[in-house]
């Protein structure tokens, strides 16, 4: 999904105790159940949400916001602390998590009856129809995931681009590709896919693929009055300033078995510095103790907050989506003990250190994190895949050796590239300086942040190394290895194609056979880390506080957010 | 006067016309492709090129300009197809990044900045000039060393600090007050209150420490004047030469910077206004600085501009009324 510079960034459950303990955090018990009625207040840093339109929702925590409020998809994860259940589909819309007649090439979903828009008109299959249509109109439905452009069946032009081009386009023959490739026939909905995927039923989580009306399609101004089918309805929305929900009278609770709703009225306060979030949850005095923030705790306040048993109840410190690594550009490193070396050379306590410490994440080893539940196993990166054991601190005498075994001079000079702040000048400096007692000259190329990735996904543009961070789409490293490490994945910078190596992608991708298909990504994972295409820095760790009578807060794994479908508060 | 008026006004309109061409270029010439930044991870060269054209950027930037002015006074309209939209009169740009006319931001956010402003305008001006004249009235008096040594205190504390200072402790620690939660005075006078109280100090603890200053340097000036020595000889009570000589004729440097400050705070208090939550201009401003919101900060800026320049001529009016000596 979302690179790490995303407005937002979630928190991931932590199935294993031990990666909890050694966080230095104490899982929260939180999850009380709440009751019926009363405000529920978020308050949050960010000025507005950066989409709420569902098919340019595109951040882990606004998806999960949205999803348990206003827009409601084919299908759901299950509500759960534990990461592993929580990874199970549920049915939302649809009557089931999906069909599939042909191993993955087609998929039909059938929607519930009964399931009404905040007006009373009925969510329709057509409506779903349209919506992800929405996501075709590249130049007003921006930001959102293209997994429908992608995935359907829907022909190329010369330029690698669907030949539809949304709805707001007038062309028959890009409509009549659609209309083939996504069929309704009464309340079923058919799904052509132009390639067998095995997990489209976890694709259709994401709310690009939830319905819109044709008549109250807004276009790009969508964003700000969405038509609710959840629970909730948008009394008003000021950007920088506020956001009301109130209950959406034409829910039907008997067709939704996700959502609890529990509270009357959801506020929603833009633009509040994070020091003041911080101390307000933590007086936790007045309203407040109905208030919870989707931001990080303030970096000031971590060590009281942790260190102090009062708070045990309703912190966490856990496991966000995201990976923290430097893809290393195979057509720029293209010797494999090359980019080996690089990995041995840096310093990761170093890199942690400037991150922000133990707060800032733990040592990673690979692509796929431990919060996506079973596609993660250790990859042994560190220990013995370059050959030897590397210490945090970096082994600079392998990365010499893995140098001088090449038989090549290394390709210096090695451009780093980053997104420039005070933070990654940091970081980057520190690189440079490990990489540069291994031999290997490296060069900073610090960019502006606003404009990193249209320059980095240049290939012309890109250097040897580029900092990025990725967290997957849905609980599946289908949404990882080939997004990264393949070469028609999204942000597949290492830009690697070797043949077997693809092949091997795109059988892991067609697996129907779930447990293999785990196995086959933790082996492909471990492949990624040993052939160096990345060097993997840091699995996130974000920390969070929620008032005293925020009912059911835990971290849910699928968006690594709170489970927003069953907060509550206790008796206002 | 009255032509004087008319003379300002017109050499008015002819700075906001030179200052909106300065403005304009300036941040439409920055490096940062602002195409680029419609849209995310998906963001093919395509995608930006359609956007280019959707944003008018794909226009020479005086063709951008033209379109800007006309959109003002004529309103435009953005977009193609079944997805145009109108931006009416004064539309002072679209902003892609919010999906908002720009009009609607500023209309929205003028009248908060408006009313911390004045507020903090009042508190700070009673506060200074009072403490002012009192301090120059107890020169080298314990008084005076005490007033001076608090207005150092305050002028050297930082917005930010008292800010979150009285943030933390009025609010967050001994709930004297609710969270600041803005409304308008007209839909909730006392929540209005609540939450601009604090801002309000907090803002004019700086200033009014600047004006105590300032007023008392001004009438220490005018007190030891041959005329307040006239006056006094002459049986005047000391209010009436306070008040009637001494004050009036050391307003006029006061006056100077006051219309300055309030212009300037009108065109945003970003601090205040980032601690306190407030929805303003200073915010509306700062968001679009970092979010590289074109429209927005070429229209933000513009609409501070007028407020100075608007300032401006009010001081100037001001001083004939302070003096009676000048003519405009």
């Amino acid at each position: 999904m979302k690179k790490s510079t995303s407005i937002r960034f979630g928190v991931g459950v932590v199935s294993l105790a031990l990666v909890l303990t050694a966080c230095g955090g104490s899982k929260s018990d939180g999850a009380s159940a709440g009751t019926k009625g009363g405000t529920l207040t978020f308050l949050t840093e960010a000025e507005q949400f950066a989409h709420l339109d569902p098919q340019r929702n595109y951040t882990g925590e606004d998806l999960a916001f949205a999803s348990g409020y206003l827009n409601r998809t084919l299908t759901q994860y299950t509500l759960s602390a534990d990461n592993n259940e929580a990874s199970k589909l549920v049915a939302d819309l649809a009557t089931d998590t999906g069909t599939t007649p042909d191993g993955g090439k087609t998929w039909e979903f059938t929607i519930k009856d009964g399931v009404k828009w905040e007006d009373g008109q009925a969510v329709t299959c057509e409506d779903v129809k349209y919506g992800v249509s929405r996501t075709f109109a590249t130049d007003i439905i921006t930001d959102g995931p293209t997994y429908a452009i992608t995935m359907l069946d829907i022909a190329k032009d010369a330029d690698g681009n669907s030949i539809y081009k949304g709805p707001y386009v007038e062309d028959a023959t890009g409509q009549a590709a659609y209309d083939a490739a996504v069929v309704c026939e009464g309340s079923k909905i058919t799904f052509k896919l132009a390639a067998p995927v095995a997990d489209f039923n976890y694709t259709v989580t994401l709310s690009a693929f939830a319905p819109v009306r044709k008549d109250a399609d807004t276009g790009e101004k969508y964003d700000d009055k969405v038509l609710s089918n959840g629970p909730y309805k948008i009394e008003s929305y000021v950007k920088k300033d506020k956001l009301v929900l109130v209950r959406n009278e034409n829910w039907d609770p008997a067709t939704d078995s996700f959502r609890t709703a529990l509270p009357d009225r959801i506020e929603y306060n833009f633009a509040v510095p994070s020091a003041v979030i911080t101390e307000r949850l933590m007086a936790d005095a007045g309203n407040d103790v109905y208030a919870i923030s989707p931001d990080s705790v303030d970096p000031a306040k971590l060590a009281s907050i942790f260190s102090d048993a009062k708070y045990e109840k309703r912190r966490w410190n856990e496991l966000d989506p995201y990976v923290r690594f430097f893809f290393i550009n195979t057509k720029k490193v293209p010797n494999e003990k090359h980019r080996q070396a690089i990995l041995a050379a840096v310093n990761r306590e170093e890199l942690r250190k400037i991150a922000g410490g133990d707060y800032a994440g733990e040592y990673a080893d690979g692509a796929i994190k431990p919060n996506i539940g079973i596609d993660y196993a250790p990859t042994g990166l560190w220990d013995s895949l370059l050959g030897e054991a590397v210490p945090a601190t970096g082994n600079v005498e392998l990365a010499k050796k893995l140098i001088a075994d090449s038989g090549e001079e290394f390709p210096n000079p090695l451009v780093i590239d980053y997104p420039k702040t005070e933070v990654n000048d940091k970081a980057v400096a520190s690189l440079v300086a490990a990489l540069g007692e291994a031999g290997i000259t490296a060069t900073p190329n610090g960019l502006e942040p606003g404009g990193y990735y249209p320059i980095v996904m240049d290939p012309a543009k890109q250097g040897g190394m580029t900092s990025a961070g990725w967290a997957p789409d849905w609980l599946n490293a289908s949404t990882v290895i080939p997004e990264l490490f393949h070469p028609n994945g999204g942000f597949a910078l290492t830009q690697y194609d070797d043949a077997a190596w693809m092949a091997r992608v795109d059988a892991a991708k067609a697996m129907t056979d779930r447990a293999a298909q785990a196995k086959e990504w933790q082996a492909l994972n471990t492949e990624a880390a040993r052939l160096g295409l990345i060097l993997p820095t840091r699995f996130g760790l974000e920390q969070r506080i929620a008032g005293s009578k925020v009912t059911g807060a835990y971290i849910w794994g699928p968006y690594g957010s709170w489970p927003y479908a069953t907060l509550g508060v206790n008796a206002q | 006067m009255f032509k004087y008026i008319i003379r300002r006004t017109a050499l008015m309109i002819v700075m906001l016309f030179v200052l909106s061409i300065v403005t304009f270029v300036l941040f439409n010439a920055v490096p940062t492709d602002p195409a680029a930044l419609t849209c995310g991870k998906s963001c093919s060269p395509a995608i930006i090129e359609a956007n280019r054209v959707r944003l008018g950027l794909d226009q020479p930037l005086y063709i951008q300009y033209l379109e800007w002015i006309k959109g003002i006074f004529v309103g435009r309209t953005y977009g193609s197809g079944s997805q145009t939209f109108n931006c009416d009169t004064p539309c002072l740009g679209y902003s892609f990044r919010n999906g908002e006319e720009v009009t609607d931001m500023i209309v929205r956010a003028v009248p908060v900045t408006f009313y911390l402003a004045i507020g903090a305008f009042t508190l700070w001006m009673l506060v200074g000039i009072t403490s002012g004249i009192y301090a120059a009235k107890k020169r080298g008096q314990w008084q005076d060393r005490t007033i001076m040594g608090i207005t150092l205190v305050g002028y050297s504390l930082p917005v930010f600090f008292v800010g979150l200072l009285l943030l933390i402790f009025v609010v967050v620690r001994w709930n004297l007050l609710p969270y600041p939660d803005y409304y308008s005075p007209t839909k909730d006078p006392l929540a209005f209150f609540q939450t601009m109280l604090l801002p309000w100090v907090a803002l004019a603890i700086l200033y009014a420490a600047y004006y105590t200053r300032l007023t008392r340097t001004q009438m220490l000036e005018t007190l030891g004047e041959d005329y307040i020595r006239t006056a006094r000889a002459k049986g005047l009570p000391e209010k009436i030469v306070v008040r009637k000589h001494a004050f009036r004729a050391g307003l006029t440097p006061i006056v100077t910077s006051a219309g300055l400050d309030l212009a300037g705070l009108l065109g945003g208090a970003v601090i205040t206004e980032y601690i306190f939550s407030l929805p303003g201009m200073g915010r509306l401003a700062i968001g679009a600085v970092v979010e590289y919101d074109l429209p927005t900060i070429t229209a933000a800026t513009m609409v501070a501009a007028v407020f100075v320049i608007i300032a401006n001529l009010v001081v100037d009016l001001l001083y004939m009324a302070i003096d009676p000596r000048v003519r405009l």
